[in-house]
């Protein structure tokens, strides 16, 4: 199997410094190759929409889960092993619920690059 | 005196390992973050380790013993926040090659103004999230040493400058990745001991939980901060020393430092119009921010300060570099949520077990020392006293791993951003001024309310960096002066609203939860000022091309080049 190249990274400051020091002048920002640019735009508008699809699955998870709490005080009172149900949902039930959302986002995102 | 020895042998380790950390450093040409090719897996651990902070290790706990059941949003907030970042930052982030926000600035919008801006920004959520760590430090310290609240602030900030001055251990990747190992096993098998340990009484009255009213056995407490209590019954009180007195009906202060003994079956006071743990309002599921009468809203501004703010954390974001490239990055962000995921399940059982055992916590101010209070309340031979050392070795680990990256973050920003020059020496000197800032801010903090503490610094990234990361990456009209309109706007907004929470009159009901959490509010303003000055301005020429290269993927991961 193939490694992968090693990429060089330096922050925009060091970036800058080697600029200036290397050529007077304005630094410019790095262009992209046209297809690259076709390719970079077509990824950004379909992550976008993967991203607002994902954030609104985690705020429907985040902001539903307290307004069910809000709804529905009975679920203090229904008990599942001893332990109230509404305690099971917050303290246990988001951990695995937010995992598998991370899981599905990465999975869809990295697909769309695959293309 | 064990747990004293085990802090002694953890500092001893930290300063090894962090002499360690510089011989590495030097042999292997290991100082750009990036020419290591970290596997996501332990880059996600390293990221964990550096994230779970003290007021994750014992904060949580100590909170459900003060607010109740509802304290338990905060953990799901601190993991929602890498949710947040794996769809919105990871992968455009470390692709821009930018290590901190004010990098990130300079590299999309080429302004240095917003770079010294954003510089500034990183130093106010640096300290007020350093400051509710030095608090704790302190607490725990005073707890388990019983020396005085500020003796333990001043030594917490003395091991943290002395290990940063002796080469840190930020620079290994795999040291904060055995941190998180370590915490997560000091964590968990204290956790578990417990709960077989306390008996099926004790487990039976945690879920089941009453309201404290009367002391169950005779119990000291020790005040480690200045308190008011509310007699509403007369109460006879005895110190150590000997010697009983009535409170009578009414207020009575008492100072930091005293010790009162309180006999079985003598009514509890109350303190400060904090409800007893265990009454109708701690039992919900639900965040109170100081009864305001508003949970629903109160819950919902936490968990949004906090899912948003995550992304804006300087020492989080710098984390991600250690991957080689942006679909790295992007797993680490989602490893991540799995890995804190594990740790959270478990400070609701310190708390349910702590307001069992321990709820007299509540009234000397020092919940958050429940989780090192609990073993000797189960055993009080050498096993009680092992996990009392392990539970401290693990909160001074958590305390250590965040403050030392986040004190390296704020010096940075002012070597590199702030000050004309640079050079290591005045790193050192820079982070050696910053802990004995935190140290003397922390120092009045001992009465503040940990909870509220805790999400400020989460609350200005939200209103600030989050806007600034999110169009910048997203957007392609962004331009300089609005990211600097909408950076000081969030600024202003949402510290302007603490120091109303901290200086000004109490407000009640939903205006007090929106002065005291502001993020529903400042970080839409934040981005609709951002929105509103960009549009009118006209973004640079290559404004376009510099946000598509952030969503370029790397030419090796494509399909039809890895054949």
């Amino acid at each position: 199997m193939q490694r992968a190249r090693r990429i060089a990274v330096t922050s925009p400051q060091t970036r800058l410094a080697h600029a200036r020091g290397r050529v007077r002048g304005r630094w410019r920002m790095p262009r992209l190759e046209p297809k690259d640019a076709e390719r970079a735009a077509a990824l950004h508008r379909a992550q976008r929409v993967q991203g607002l699809v994902a954030l609104a699955l985690t705020s429907a998870l985040l902001f539903g889960l307290p307004l069910a709490f809000a709804l529905w005080p009975e679920l203090d009172r229904v008990r599942l092993l001893g332990i109230p149900l509404s305690w099971l949902l917050l303290a246990a039930a988001p951990y695995p619920a937010m995992a598998l959302l991370a899981a599905w986002q990465l999975r869809r995102a990295e697909r769309l690059e695959r293309r | 005196m064990v747990a004293l020895l085990a802090l002694g042998a953890l500092a001893a380790a930290t300063v090894l390992v962090g002499l360690l950390g510089v011989t590495a450093m030097r042999t292997t040409s290991d100082f750009l973050v990036a020419s290591r090719r970290v596997s996501p897996l332990l880059n996600s651990a390293a990221v964990s380790g550096e994230y779970l902070s003290a007021a994750s290790f014992l904060g949580v706990a100590g909170l459900v013993v003060k607010d109740g059941v509802g304290a338990l949003w905060y953990p799901v907030g601190f993991t929602a926040g890498y949710i947040a970042m794996l769809i919105l930052v990871a992968a455009p982030m470390r692709r821009s090659g930018a290590l901190t926000v004010p990098d990130f600035a300079e590299a999309r919008l080429a302004s240095p103004a917003l770079r010294r801006l954003t510089a500034m920004v990183v130093l106010v959520i640096g300290v007020l999230y350093l400051v509710p760590q030095f608090r704790t430090a302190g607490l725990v310290l005073g707890a388990v040493s019983s020396t005085p609240y500020w003796v333990g602030v001043v030594i917490a900030g003395g091991v943290v400058s002395a290990t940063l001055a002796l080469g840190g251990m930020r620079a290994a990747t795999y040291v904060q990745a055995f941190q998180f190992c370590l915490k997560l096993v000091l964590f968990i098998v204290p956790a578990v001991w417990l709960v077989v340990q306390v008996g099926p009484d004790v487990r039976h009255e945690a879920v089941h939980p009453v309201e404290f009213t009367h002391f169950a056995r005779d119990t000291p407490v020790s005040f480690q901060v200045d308190v008011v209590l509310e007699v509403a019954e007369p109460t006879p009180v005895s110190s150590p020393a000997g010697g009983t007195r009535v409170l009578g009906p009414g207020e009575h202060a008492v100072a930091a430092g005293t010790t009162l003994l309180f006999a079985e079956g003598v009514p509890v006071p109350g303190v400060g119009g904090n409800s007893p743990p265990g009454d109708g309002d701690w039992r919900r599921p639900l965040l109170d921010l100081g009864d305001s009468g508003h949970p629903l809203l109160a819950t919902w501004s936490v968990v949004f300060a906090i899912a948003l703010g995550t992304m804006g954390l300087p020492h989080v974001l710098m984390r991600f570099h250690t991957s080689p490239d942006g679909r790295a990055a992007r797993r680490t962000a989602a490893i991540t949520v799995a890995l804190l995921g594990v740790f959270y399940l478990f400070p609701g059982v310190y708390g349910l077990l702590g307001r069992v055992l321990v709820p007299e916590l509540y009234l000397s101010g020092a919940t958050d020392t429940v989780v090192v209070a609990l073993p000797a309340q189960v055993d009080t031979g050498w096993s009680g006293t092992l996990v009392t050392a392990l539970l401290s070795t693990g909160a001074f680990a958590a305390f250590l791993a965040t403050s030392l990256g986040l004190l390296l973050a704020i010096a940075g920003a002012i070597a590199h951003d702030l000050l004309p020059g640079g050079g290591l020496r005045r790193l050192r000197v820079g982070v050696g001024a910053s802990a004995a800032l935190m140290v003397l801010l922390a120092l009045p903090a001992a009465h503040l309310d940990a909870g509220l503490l805790v999400t400020w610094g989460f609350t200005v990234a939200a209103s600030t960096f989050c806007p600034l990361l999110v169009l910048g990456i997203w957007w392609p009209r962004l331009t300089a002066a609005g990211a600097m309109a909408g950076v000081l706007t969030g600024l202003v907004a949402s510290s302007g609203a603490i120091a109303a929470a901290l200086f000004g009159p109490p407000l009640e009901g939903w205006p007090g939860v929106l002065v005291t959490q502001p993020a529903p509010w400042s970080v839409p303003l934040a981005f609709a000022v951002m929105v509103v000055v960009s549009l009118r301005g006209r973004p640079a020429p290559w404004a376009v091309t510099a946000m598509l290269r952030l969503h370029l993927d790397e030419e090796q991961d494509r399909p039809d080049r890895s054949a």
